[in-house]
């Protein structure tokens, strides 16, 4: 038996001319946390229905746990399923919520006593059993629903966005909570979210979900440093990554911004660079591509500000620590210098976005 | 803020005191037959027909008394409320399960399907009871429960998919899916998530039709026959009594028959605001 507890093989799905899902492949292992994470429109709820069989396929293989799944009703895939809306049954209380998934399978009153105090415990709502849905506040019916999806016993777990439309304070404390439910239950969480932050709060793994495909998957720490397609490193991250279309001269990228040598041998014309907000610098600095910027706004995020800028015509953004305060002296001033190290830079083909080198020296 | 919480009150007292006695008043005067009805039925049989009528007086339930043995009434009244309720019942299960498929598979051409199925009820009446009624004696089903139930099934169903249609459009597809995944039947599903999410919509279809089937005289009068007349057809027949008018006999089968649906009413009629808006204002129950 392999590692992986839910492998996507070649997955296709149209809406007639709209095609959602193109030949898509991913695998998901036991003992990980991964996160599939795409910008709205790309294919998210597609694919989490097709896994969960409420959506029939065009072609392509859906396996859990080495079992060929593709054709098998919803029910009998047994994956442990948290929607997206809590969908919680308001006419059952928490603990009859809690036990449905085990009613459906004929569980026997110790096992559905076990498996309500587990999950109860591991997501702090004992005191809640007795209450109907209604009688909850929005944390309280997530932290519900999630216990109601964690109650079956199964090493697979897809979890839609389960903290969209929740505040912020109670996302950061969820978050913490499934984080610490999957390294205690050691099973394969797929969990699927457009929010950059919660991807880099929550993954082990990271699967970056573009045009209806996967473009990259691999550790966390992996697709953020090294990105191998435009996608990855404009849906991971805030804010958005700076892109700057150019096209290349032998080694040379040059854009209506800066020039920067790079390490790529072979001929592309068109050419994108993009630069994480990170990589851009208030200030003159040594050994770094100089350029005349406007400010344009500025955006206290408490510790930080992001600054968001003017250069030749292109919007980009920085971050400015509070703490930096040259930084954010130089930022008073609304036209001043920004700085870009050529190693910051990575490069991508114009038309397949995938990335074709990184920058290595000013020119 | 004190000024505000004091004054708020004052300023609306007029206008809704004003408001308020023009809702009583309306409401009285719609009243006004049933409570004459219920009166008449509670009056000395000699004092039904006094000019000007007596207002105070001793009442007495020797009319309801009387009308409860005359002859049929007590039959006609057990055949009504057989066939009513058999048929409503029936009616708002079949319809549930017709108003589910529309709401979650959306056959092609559902609108039209569901502006055909009320079409049904477009038609004056009065144009079907020969055919119905040919119908029914071909099928050797004039005279029977059976006949009556399935025709007032048939009849109740239109308006209950319509009304059960629109409280089930308003339970999330979310659930049905949710309970899916977990492993459930479709009919549990039905059953057991949206069903109960639905009951508003049942209770205000119920009553709907309970109220039509209960009033209905002409399928009654022409389909039933003395096996199986309900009350209004009852209270038809039996009107005259020894070449006149017996008013407190028509007034105490009048105070029995709108009994059960003034109960009915009584107990339901939240349901009702929720039934004529099919459902979008169903939080208010």
């Amino acid at each position: 038996m392999s590692n992986s507890a839910l492998e996507v093989k070649g997955l296709s799905k149209s809406y007639g001319e709209k095609s959602v899902l193109k030949d898509l492949s991913f695998s998901a292992a036991l003992n990980d946390f991964s996160v599939i994470c795409g910008k709205p429109g790309n294919g998210k709820s597609v694919l989490v229905r097709t896994i969960m069989g409420l959506e029939e396929i065009d072609s392509g293989q859906i396996i859990v746990r080495d079992q060929d799944v593709t054709n098998a009703n919803s029910g009998s895939r047994n994956i442990g399923y948290i929607p997206q809306s809590f969908a919680l049954y308001p006419h059952f209380s928490v603990r009859e919520n809690i036990e449905y998934p085990l009613d459906l399978i004929n569980a026997t009153k110790e096992e559905k006593v076990e498996a309500v105090a587990r999950v109860s415990e591991l997501l702090k709502i004992a005191d809640l059993l007795e209450k109907k849905p209604v009688q909850l506040s929005g944390g309280q019916k997530q932290r519900v629903a999630i216990a109601r999806g964690l109650s079956k016993s199964t090493d697979v777990y897809v979890l839609d966005d389960p903290l969209v439309g929740l505040d912020f304070k109670l996302r950061e404390r969820l978050i913490d909570d499934l984080r610490q439910t999957q390294e205690k239950l050691k099973v394969a969480f797929v969990y699927v979210t457009s929010d950059p932050l919660e991807a880099l709060q929550l993954a082990k793994t990271v699967l970056i979900l573009a045009d209806g495909k996967i473009v990259q998957q691999s550790n966390l720490n992996e697709v953020y440093d090294n990105p191998s397609h435009l996608s990855s490193m404009a849906t991971l991250g805030f804010p958005e990554v700076n892109v700057f279309s150019g096209e290349m001269n032998g080694s040379t990228f040059s854009s209506s911004v800066f020039k920067v040598g790079t390490d790529i041998k072979s001929d592309y014309k068109g050419a994108i660079a993009g630069i994480r907000p990170e990589g851009v610098l208030i200030g003159s600095q040594p050994g770094s591509i100089t350029i005349d910027a406007k400010l344009t706004l500025m955006e206290n995020l408490g510790s930080e500000f992001v600054a968001y800028l003017d250069v030749k015509g292109v919007q980009i953004s920085t971050v400015v620590s509070r703490t930096d305060l040259v930084g954010i002296k130089l930022l008073e001033s609304k036209d001043l210098k920004i700085s870009i190290k050529a190693e910051a830079i990575t490069l991508f083909d114009a038309i397949s976005k995938k990335k074709i080198g990184k920058g290595v020296s000013l020119v | 803020m004190s000024i505000a919480t004091t004054m708020t009150p004052s300023r609306k007292k007029g206008p809704i005191s004003l408001l308020t006695m023009l809702c009583w008043s309306t409401a009285i005067l719609f009243f006004l037959p049933i409570a004459w009805i219920i009166a008449t039925a509670l009056k000395p049989k000699n004092t039904v027909l006094d000019i000007p009528p007596k207002f105070f007086f001793m009442p007495t339930f020797q009319n309801l008394l009387d009308a409860i043995n005359f002859s049929n009434t007590l039959a006609y009244f057990v055949h009504s409320l057989i066939y009513s309720f058999t048929s409503v019942f029936l009616a708002i299960f079949v319809s549930f399960l017709a108003a589910y498929s529309f709401s979650r598979f959306k056959p092609a051409g559902t609108e039209f399907l569901m502006f055909l199925l009320l079409s049904t009820r477009f038609v004056p009446a009065a144009a079907f009871v020969i055919p119905f009624f040919q119908l029914f004696n071909l099928l050797q089903l004039k005279d029977s429960f059976l006949g009556l139930i399935i025709f007032y099934t048939m009849f109740s169903i239109p308006f209950s998919v319509w009304i059960l249609k629109g409280f089930i459009d308003g339970v999330s597809t979310k659930f049905d899916e949710t309970g899916m995944v977990y492993g459930a039947t479709r009919s549990h599903i039905m059953f057991k998530v949206i069903l109960p999410q639905v009951r508003s919509g049942l209770v205000a279809a119920f009553v709907f039709n309970i109220i039509f089937v209960w009033n209905e005289f002409l399928f009654n009068f022409q389909l039933g026959g003395l096996k199986t007349y309900g009350i209004p057809v009852g209270l038809f027949t039996s009107i005259t009594k020894g070449g006149q008018v017996d008013w407190s006999f028509v007034a105490s089968i009048g105070t029995l028959y709108v009994l059960p649906l003034a109960l009915v009413i009584f107990f339901f009629q939240k349901y009702l605001l929720v039934g004529l808006t099919f459902g979008t204002v169903r939080g208010e129950v």
